[in-house]
């Protein structure tokens, strides 16, 4: 148990370190290409490319946080009626379902990838393609990894739940 | 047979409570693999998302709003709304209508609003002795009363899924807004009078103070809405101009807010949220280019058109409907998934798109409201802790009001078209 929420703290401080710098980065862009086309009359041309990649890496990163902070949006219309013991057996039943499909979302992507660096796109310049679109195979692992100790931490406490009761 | 029983599961699940993203995934892939296609394609339209200049607009306002909720703004704007507003019977129920649609419309009724103005305007209502339930229900109903005003995020999200001029949705939301407010400042005057509410005497000077602190955060509402119907920048371009305008104002200016204690904490914060939208419009995106390439949309609207053949049965049907799916689902979830397969039946019923997406989102606002899975609900009923028995309660005749502006919203277009036409937005 104690290991487990080290663990997921780690990997939250990193994801959390890079999704801060990632949007800021985003806003001083966004900011910074209103200016150069209202006022100077041009945008930089890639300007538009990063941020529209920016999007799907904070998507990816603000997607994991969410699962360990159990922030993903729901239905809890059955939950209300469970007792606390059996919530959380519900609650590692569905985490298991969503690690489940994380993985086969992360093996259609590295299917994807492969396809990518295999026909050798750019997304700008000589920019392989692959290298903005890395965020979606890794983002899915690490929703994998997060479920995977939600899915711990529910048995975990459904078990000191019952030698309380 | 078997797609039928392994669908039954997948929702089954959903009941359950499995995070919305992975319920559309399972579905995208299943679906995908029982047509022989390779689930690869799922990643394809995901990559979509990277595609959709619009949706740069989300992490940013989104910021904004939380950076608002988190500083000193809602008392700030609550004092402005007081010192123009207390002076009426009902006055203070203005003020919180007035200010939770301000905040609405700026953190996309995500509950932010219950939650950051609740607990200041709740006791003041009290105080001013207004009925508990009364102010119990003007509260949780405020919860989402900002929903068709820019720059809210549902509107934002049905003109990227719907590819209807999200310029043209944010003038068209402005006077449906501003008449379901009305009719819920109405009825607050007359329940201010019945109960003989005191009121505060108006003075120029208590106002002029109120306009002067509030004075840097007054204009953002108006950067957005002269900036777009001026045709000056876009509903991305002031979603970046608000973001850091708000972050200069909050930090630097008023000082509310710390750069390095406060300011990361609310962008993780407010990123988690957008990560639980992003997630889910990613697998979306694959679900519905599976509908329309099996032509969905079309087969429901052989069904449809089967049973109902003037518009007016259709409008009628579709809000039933949509209350339904706003009393299951939240707002994202719901504009992701059903926006897509309603859009061509409602074209083929000779309904605006624009239109549309105002009828919708006016649904969804009052499914936030209807038990038992109202997300108002349960928003109040955890920051006031009262039973959810007791807030559903208190909530009824502000859902009845809610539905007599959704049937003018309805079935009179024009308070949705009128101002576009005027401006000329496009």
């Amino acid at each position: 148990m104690k290991l487990l929420s080290k663990i997921d703290s780690t990997l939250n401080k990193i994801e959390t370190t890079i999704l801060i710098a990632l949007f800021i980065g985003m806003l001083l862009m966004a900011f910074l290409q209103v200016i150069l086309r209202n006022f100077f009359s041009g945008g930089i041309i890639w300007g538009d490319i990063l941020l529209r990649h920016l999007v799907l890496w904070i998507g990816f990163l603000g997607a994991a946080l969410a699962t360990s902070n159990e922030r993903h949006l729901n239905i809890e219309i059955l939950k209300r009626f469970l007792s606390e013991k059996q919530r959380y057996f519900v609650s590692a039943l569905t985490n298991l379902f969503a690690a489940l499909i994380c993985y086969l979302l992360f093996k259609a992507s590295l299917t994807f990838i492969q396809f990518e660096i295999a026909n050798e796109n750019v997304i700008y310049a000589n920019i392989p393609s692959w290298i903005a679109e890395v965020i979606i195979p890794v983002g899915y692992v690490m929703l994998v990894i997060h479920f995977i100790i939600r899915i711990l931490i529910d048995i975990e406490k459904a078990h000191t739940n019952k030698d309380r009761a | 047979m078997s797609i039928w029983i392994i669908i039954a599961i997948i929702i089954l699940f959903a009941l359950l409570g499995a995070p919305l993203f992975s319920v559309f995934g399972a579905l995208a892939i299943f679906l995908f693999i029982s047509s022989d296609i390779d689930t690869s394609a799922v990643i394809i339209e995901l990559y979509r998302i990277a595609d959709m200049p619009a949706l740069i607009a989300i992490p940013l306002f989104v910021f904004a709003g939380y950076m608002l909720a988190e500083s000193q703004a809602p008392k700030r704007l609550v004092n402005l709304a007081q010192s123009a507003f207390g002076w009426l019977r009902g006055g203070l129920a203005i003020v919180v209508l007035s200010t939770c649609a301000f905040f609405t419309a700026f953190t996309g009724a995500s509950g932010v609003t219950i939650v950051a103005l609740g607990g200041l305007l709740l006791p003041m209502l009290i105080k001013q002795q207004y009925p508990e339930k009364f102010s119990l229900g003007l509260i949780t109903a405020s919860g989402s009363i900002g929903l068709l005003f820019p720059p809210s995020l549902p509107i934002i999200i049905y003109g990227i899924i719907s590819e209807v001029s999200i310029d043209k949705l944010f003038v068209a939301g402005i006077l449906p807004g501003l008449l379901l407010i009305t009719i819920l400042a109405l009825y607050s005057i007359r329940e201010g009078a019945r109960t003989k509410v005191p009121i505060v005497p108006f003075k120029w000077s208590n106002l002029w103070q109120a306009c002067k602190e509030a004075a840097w955060e007054i204009p953002l509402p108006l950067i957005i809405i002269i900036g777009i119907y001026g045709g000056f920048f876009t509903a991305t371009e002031s979603a970046a101009i608000v973001a850091f305008y708000v972050l200069i104002v909050e930090v630097f200016i008023y000082r509310d807010l710390d750069l390095l204690k406060d300011v990361p904490r609310i962008i993780k914060e407010s990123m988690i949220l957008v990560g639980a939208i992003i997630s889910i419009l990613a697998v979306a995106l694959g679900l519905t280019n599976y509908f329309i390439d099996q032509q969905v949309p079309q087969a429901l609207f052989e069904l449809v058109k089967a049973q109902i053949t003037s518009q007016f049965a259709f409008l009628l049907v579709l809000n039933c409907f949509l209350i339904i799916v706003g009393m299951m689902m939240d707002i994202f979830s719901a504009i992701f998934v059903v926006v897509p397969l309603i859009l061509p039946i409602a074209k083929a019923f000779n309904v605006n798109p624009v239109h549309l997406g105002i009828i919708f989102l006016t649904n969804l606002e009052i499914g936030y409201l209807t038990p038992p899975v109202g997300l108002n609900l349960f928003m109040s009923s955890l920051r006031f802790n009262k039973p959810i028995l007791h807030v559903a309660k208190s909530i009824m005749i502000f859902i009845g009001l809610e539905i007599i502006a959704l049937i003018l919203i309805t079935y009179f277009p024009p308070l949705s078209l009128w101002l576009i036409e005027l401006f000329g937005v496009r």
